[in-house]
């Protein structure tokens, strides 16, 4: 069947299982892929190596659709790109956003170089988005929209992308599971944590990665806004923007972690307030849509998963650096963090925060509600 | 589409038509246990006698110095570990092996590295062969076994097992060498080698996965990895699998009956394979080219290629090939033997083997020849493209 072949990342859970059976279904001569990222070998004595199982769960998905299927080793790239700049992050007191830099730097990058060693036509993933000739629009469960990890995909790829789940909801996607009798995996868990850290302790990684005396895990001071000493932590690398957990109390209003100074390991507090931001500047700023916007248009930015969209006007553009004033504040603009633009549902692209900043000089006056 | 060509017959074969009618019976009517004092045991006692004798002669070795083993892996650790364990108490400490050996061996011989053992390693040249002049500084007087595989299992490339032995026996060492690839390609005569133990697999010859066979030497000290029962001495423990070791011996007999023939149209078959590729990817770097080599394996890397990709190109165009060691997640990572032999990481990363076999006809390797330079090809544009 030509122009049908697709290559199906497949993690071994049930969105991107289903989006394979419904590409078979549809008529498209499916191969399926599972990605190898990483090995912890012996780190993680009772469980497989190498996310054994997932493989195991996307060739039995595979073999019942009587499909061929294949691992690929991604595990240096990854390490390079993913784990390296994970930690590196976390060194330089940022909060980092590995699935956005292994989407944009590894996985769909290898997944289309694959799709053309094999002569396929299309790529597809079980991202809760939606693809339509280059353009991709946030999944239509909201819940569920995953478009916030997916700005640094390139235009290029987008447009031999297909999302088969993006239009339905995640209850929908189980129902279909069953319905095409893939029991093996109708009902698993999804995975909530990042999938090369283990029981969600990223602290684990960086001291693996960078030794026990990386200065991100060593002793240093809490600070007010002011300078004024408050305490003593136990390592930068266990705090980000906006948390409280961890954080001395005993101060006439809750504090939160308002900034990061990595030079000498001060983990500074502020109140509530203080973590409200009227400009954002973010680097590494990618366009998904065909015509870059400039300076004075409008946009609805996204600084957190699962975080509500502001509007907000560009403000200024310097090469892949660009800053934005919102018409509201945002709370807890983390530096690494992603910020996305949209306009609507259409994802326009996005970039890596650098620091949220006070209210920028505006070309336009802010359309008042 | 045409029906797939395997050429992967290093990595396993199907079981040959008179070996799974030779131990059918053991299926059924002749399922006794060999330990049972009745007639339904007396019967597989019979059969498993007959099979061991078999097996030995086909080495040229007594019935009891071959045990049957659940294939090469299970072989290689009893083989080392075994006699280890009894001569490291005697101030033989130290084991030998060379860095191209199978996982089966290498692991082995970490493992005993971490039980306290001391673990040493032959240098070997950029083909692949263990050099010889090096081997007296590392073997000497410390040394409880040496091993060495007698046919690399990814590139082919033959060790010269009966020099090896010599000089590892005239300090005293036991020579263990794995020939799970070497059985049927090589005569294998033990009243003439200097050997000691030595490893073979079922499957790579035509009897089913699960069944092996080590011979050991009478006199070699040897103490055993499991525990349990007096079966095959006391050296492997365990009902044994009469049926298996059945099949065992009439693959290992057929696989000698046909040796010299068939050694003769593999190697015409790879040899021809070889020429067709490299007349049309010319840059291709065959590993092992220049030195004594199995006739069944053609192990290459194309510049500007993965195995991986070539791999997977490969095989939804119907021909099975592999490529580096393959992990249990079947993922493909560079070979440690290339690395080993000092291969580039970019062309131990492009190693592609191809391996004839019983299966294998002129057909087949008519078709690869078109097929896979065409692969190659179409691969290095889009490289060059990217």
């Amino acid at each position: 069947m030509a122009g049908r072949r697709v290559l199906v990342a497949m993690s071994g859970g049930v969105d991107s299982s289903v989006a394979a059976a419904l590409l078979h279904e549809q008529g498209y001569d499916v191969i399926g892929a599972t990605m190898k990222l990483f090995c912890h070998g012996e780190d993680l004595p009772d469980r497989p190596c190498c996310s054994l199982d997932s493989v195991n769960d996307a060739r039995r998905v595979c073999q019942q659709l009587g499909v061929p299927h294949y691992v690929l080793n991604l595990e240096s790239a990854f390490g390079r790109d993913v784990v390296q700049d994970f930690v590196d992050e976390y060194s330089r007191g940022r909060t980092p956003i590995p699935c956005v830099r292994c989407n944009t730097f590894t996985k769909f990058r290898d997944l289309v170089r694959k799709a053309e060693a094999l002569d396929c036509d299309w790529i597809a993933t079980g991202h809760y988005a939606r693809a339509e000739h280059g353009d991709m629009y946030r999944g239509l469960d909201h819940a569920k929209d995953q478009t916030y990890f997916l700005w640094g995909v390139e235009r290029h790829v987008v447009e031999r992308l297909l999302l088969p789940v993006g239009h339905q909801t995640k209850a929908e996607t189980r129902a279909i599971a069953h319905r095409l009798g893939l029991e093996v995996i109708a009902e698993k868990t999804e995975s909530q944590d990042i999938c090369f850290v283990p029981d969600g302790d990223h602290l684990k990684i960086i001291r693996r990665e960078l030794g026990d005396d990386a200065p991100a895990l060593q002793r240093g001071p809490f600070v007010l806004q002011d300078g004024t000493p408050a305490g003593e932590h136990d390592g930068y690398a266990r705090f980000t923007i906006g948390q409280r957990k961890g954080v001395p109390g005993g101060f006439a209003s809750p504090m939160f972690v308002v900034a990061i100074d990595p030079d000498t390991r001060a983990v500074v507090l502020g109140p509530r307030d203080a973590l409200l931001g009227r400009g954002l500047v973010a680097r590494g700023m990618r366009w998904m849509c065909p015509t870059p916007l400039g300076v004075g248009d409008s946009v609805s930015v996204q600084h957190r998963h699962r975080a509500s969209p502001v509007e907000a006007e560009i403000v200024r553009i310097d090469g892949d650096e660009i800053e934005l004033a919102l018409d509201a504040p945002l709370s807890a603009i983390t530096p690494g963090q992603s910020m996305v633009l949209y306009d609507g549902e259409r994802l326009l692209g996005g970039g890596f925060i650098e620091a949220g900043s006070a209210a920028p000089r505006r070309l336009s006056l802010p359309v008042l509600a | 589409m045409a029906p797939p060509i395997y050429l992967d017959h290093a990595a396993t074969t199907p079981v040959r038509p008179e070996v799974l009618a030779a131990m059918t019976p053991f299926f059924g009517a002749r399922f006794g246990n060999p330990s049972s004092v009745h007639r339904f045991g007396r019967d597989a006692r019979t059969a498993l006698d007959e099979a061991r004798s078999r097996v030995a002669a086909c080495l040229h070795a007594q019935p009891d110095e071959v045990v049957f083993t659940s294939g090469g892996t299970e072989g290689d650790n009893l083989a080392i570990i075994g006699p280890w364990r009894m001569r490291r108490a005697l101030g033989r400490n130290a084991v030998v092996t060379s860095p191209t050996e199978h996982k089966a061996v290498l692991e082995v011989v970490h493992q005993i590295a971490r039980e306290g053992g001391e673990e040493r390693l032959l240098p070997v040249t950029a083909d692949g062969v263990v050099a010889i002049s090096a081997l007296d500084a590392i073997v000497d007087e410390q040394v409880a076994v040496c091993s060495v595989m007698w046919i690399n299992n990814e590139i082919g490339v033959i060790q010269d097992i009966p020099a090896i032995g010599a000089r590892a026996r005239n300090v005293g060492a036991l020579m263990h060498t794995d020939a799970v690839q070497a059985f049927g390609k090589i005569p294998i005569d033990v009243t003439q080698l200097p050997i000691d133990l030595l490893c073979l697999s079922g499957h790579k010859i035509g009897a089913p996965k699960g069944i092996g066979a080590m011979f050991i030497r009478r006199g070699t000290p040897f103490e055993p990895l499991f525990h349990g029962g007096s079966q095959d001495r006391g050296r492997r423990p365990g009902t044994e699998n009469v049926a298996f070791a059945v099949g065992l011996a009439v693959a290992a007999e057929l696989q000698l009956a046909e040796r010299e023939t068939e050694c003769a149209r593999l190697g015409a078959m790879r040899d021809a394979l070889q020429a067709a590729i490299l007349a049309r990817v010319p840059d291709a770097v065959v590993h092992g080219a220049s030195v004594d080599r199995a006739p069944h394996i053609l192990n290459l890397s194309v510049p500007g290629t993965d195995s991986e990709s070539l791999l997977m190109a490969l095989d939804l165009a119907g021909i099975a090939a592999s490529g580096g060691s393959a992990c249990q997640s079947g993922s493909v990572s560079p070979s440690h033997v290339l690395s080993a032999m000092g291969v580039s990481r970019g062309l131990a990363g492009a190693a592609v083997r191809l391996s004839v076999g019983m299966l294998s006809t002129d057909a087949d390797i008519a078709r690869v020849s078109d097929v896979f330079p065409a692969l190659v090809e179409k691969a290095r544009r889009l490289a060059g493209a990217a």
